[in-house]
């Protein structure tokens, strides 16, 4: 009896399935399957191009190469020093955004969950920063930083073709987001716990580090993650105040040199395979986190 | 180990007129289980925050032992509280959220994991030790956030109704659990809860909250017995006390046909606030069914029955009015559960001699008899 209801009740089964995926569900699926085409094409032609030649290129964009040539990544590492200017990248990026976590963590908790006079100003301060678009003030921030530069003392590690001026600024240009958001992780977290915590004998600080930052883990990774793919791809603000010392360049400049350098000369191979290697670490930090980011961004919704 | 003095503690939220909690005027013994009651928004977890420091005190003085705290963060209190959902930390393991507060202290590392092994032992939590709260159940994790306040060897446990999370059965397992191990550390507590039946099965003395207003503090059985006001008689106690206002004639209250004879004591309060009413109350236990002829009672319709097996309840309306008010009442009685009336029946019912309680119409204060 039993074997002989099964089938019936499987293709029942199915049948709910089918009737759950109504025309709008299809429709979202639709949509869904071009947006995954309209991401992830570029990024496969990017890749194949890195591996031909440049005749190869131009002969067709979805033609496969004949030979795979690994050479067009040696010759963007050596000749186009990307290997320099992804490490440029790498310190620009890291320190930008471990300094923009520390301070956007921490502003973001204060504002979230203490009421002083003034708070919410300063909370609207931060988030109107959202709505500045930063090519208005690329001209300011030039003579901003050319100023830091003349300060006694630190002014030679801050001003113009410095690391560290470039750190600041990228700290400054990201902390709007981070804040608002993290504002608003801080914000679902439960108070009892906090409160626990003051009880149990720590102090603001403790329970801000022991406790309260890693519960808001998953919003901090999320936020993470978003900071160091915007803080990798930028390019306007570098271009700006690093313009004086090739040394110093990052990797978007690196790039952009390739194709402009020689005019229409270009190595166009070697500009995919640096592009590729501009593209991998980000794809590679993403993979990882990819469960974190996603459980961050739906936190709120799912408490 | 000390006692709590809460001295005219006064609470008002920023915003509001009327205190949440006003003038409170509470000493509780060292060693003492305090249960502070009441109905939502009475001000009792308001007066528990207070001594933990997490609300602020906008007037008096709350002491802790001999030294006064009123105006000191939490963590200079030597309290340990338990919240009603817990609050633990939900990125540590069962002994590291035990241990947190004793590595606050820095104290030594093998004495933190002694004194956490203690406290799970006693808790019965020991193969939990490396878990999260997040793969414990309800029951354990309440458990957790006991051992939390216990490791602490604090001076005072402070639990704000750390019951109400958990299903009715384990609820009353726990009910007894927590008041053994009161017993047993000796530690003096204050426990919130809005359930009144927690606050009489655990409590050495409760304390009834109304309003921001402290109305009575004794022990559960002479606050069930002597209730200080209408609003304690008609809180302590399941099913709550019969309770209506009566006018009275001559020297006696007058319900319906039942005349009950007042003292000289109660008249002379009652002309001292010149007042011709009075508020009557009896318990349901204080009721028997007697026979049609007893003079002494009154009669009423069974509407509902409740049997629970050991007890059985007789909801009932008063059959000798016609007086919409009065009809408006509902009598509650205990009946013997072997031989209950049926549904619709009509009894008579006598209050015992002595067992009604009498409050002041004007004040909700009970008369001296």
């Amino acid at each position: 009896m039993a074997t002989e209801t099964l089938p019936v009740s499987r293709s029942r089964l199915r049948a709910v399935r089918r009737a759950r995926l109504g025309p709008l569900s299809a429709l979202s699926h639709l949509a869904l399957l071009v947006w995954t085409v309209l991401v992830v094409v570029p990024i496969i032609w990017t890749f194949l191009a890195s591996v031909k030649s440049e005749d190869e290129i131009f002969g067709g964009a979805w033609s496969l190469p004949a030979t795979l040539r690994w050479d067009n990544y040696a010759r963007a590492w050596d000749q186009a020093n990307i290997g320099q200017y992804m490490l440029n990248s790498v310190i620009v990026v890291g320190f930008g955004v471990l300094g923009t976590m520390l301070l956007g963590s921490m502003a973001a908790y204060v504002l979230s969950r203490y009421t002083f006079r003034g708070g919410r100003a300063l909370y609207l301060l931060f988030v109107s920063g959202l709505a500045f678009p930063v090519y208005l003030a690329l001209t300011p921030l030039f003579f901003v930083v050319q100023n830091m530069g003349t300060l006694p003392v630190i002014g030679p590690f801050i001003g113009l073709n410095t690391y560290a001026g470039l750190v600041l600024v990228y700290i400054a240009y990201s902390l709007p987001f981070t804040v608002f958001f993290l504002a608003a992780f801080f914000r679902t977290l439960p108070q009892a716990v906090a409160e626990a915590a003051f009880v149990d004998g720590a102090s603001h600080t403790r329970v801000f580090f022991q406790i309260m930052l890693p519960m808001a883990r998953p919003g901090m990774v999320s936020i993470t993650v978003f900071n160091i793919l915007g803080q990798w791809n930028q390019y306007q603000i570098p271009l700006v105040l690093l313009a004086g010392d090739k040394d110093k360049w990052v990797i978007t400049q690196g790039i952009a040199e390739i194709s402009t350098a020689a005019g229409y000369n270009s190595d166009w191979a070697a500009l995919f395979a640096a592009l590729s290697m501009a593209i991998l670490p980000m794809l590679v930090v993403y993979t990882v986190f990819q469960r974190q980011i996603q459980a961050g961004l739906t936190a709120g919704a799912l408490k | 180990m000390a006692g709590v003095l809460y001295e005219e503690a006064t609470r008002v939220y920023p915003g509001s007129d009327r205190p949440a909690v006003d003038a409170l005027d509470l000493d509780v013994h060292d060693g003492e289980f305090l249960v502070l009651v009441g109905p939502s928004g009475c001000g009792k977890s308001t007066s528990l925050r207070m001594l933990a420091g997490l609300e602020r005190v906008d007037g008096g003085r709350i002491a802790i032992g001999d030294r006064d705290v009123t105006h000191l963060p939490p963590r200079d209190r030597d309290i340990a509280m338990v919240f009603q959902n817990y609050a633990l930390y939900p990125h540590m393991s069962v002994a590291d959220n035990m241990g947190f507060a004793l590595r606050v202290m820095k104290a030594p590392r093998e004495e933190i994991a002694r004194r956490v092994r203690e406290a799970a032992r006693l808790l019965d939590l020991e193969e939990f030790l490396d878990r999260k709260p997040k793969a414990l159940s309800g029951g354990q994790r309440q458990r957790v956030a006991m051992g939390r306040a216990i490791v602490r060897e604090p001076k005072v446990f402070l639990m704000d109704e750390p019951l109400s999370n958990l299903d009715a059965k384990l609820r009353v397992q726990t009910r007894t659990q927590i008041a053994a191990l009161q017993r047993r550390l000796g530690v003096t507590t204050v426990y919130v809860t809005h359930d009144q039946v927690e606050a009489m099965t655990m409590g050495d003395r409760v304390a009834v909250l109304k309003d921001g207003v402290l109305q009575q503090v004794d022990t559960p059985l002479h606050l069930y017995q002597h209730p200080a006001n209408v609003f304690v008689a008609d809180f302590i106690g399941s099913p709550s006390m019969n309770l209506a206002e009566y006018p009275v004639v001559a020297d006696e209250a007058v319900l319906g046909e039942l005349r009950v004879p007042l003292s000289r004591e109660t008249l002379k309060a009652l002309q001292d606030e010149g007042g011709d009413r009075v508020i009557l109350g009896f318990r349901p236990e204080a009721v028997e069914v007697v026979g049609e002829g007893e003079p002494a009672g009154f009669p009423v319709t069974v509407t509902v029955v409740e049997e629970l097996g050991s007890d059985a309840f007789l909801y009932g309306q008063y059959a000798d009015t016609a007086d919409p008010a009065r009809l408006a009442q509902t009598v509650i009685a205990r009946v013997d559960p072997a031989d209950p009336p049926a549904k619709g029946e009509r009894v008579r019912l006598r209050i015992q001699p002595g067992k009604e309680r009498l409050f002041s119409a004007v004040t909700g204060r009970r008369l001296p008899t």
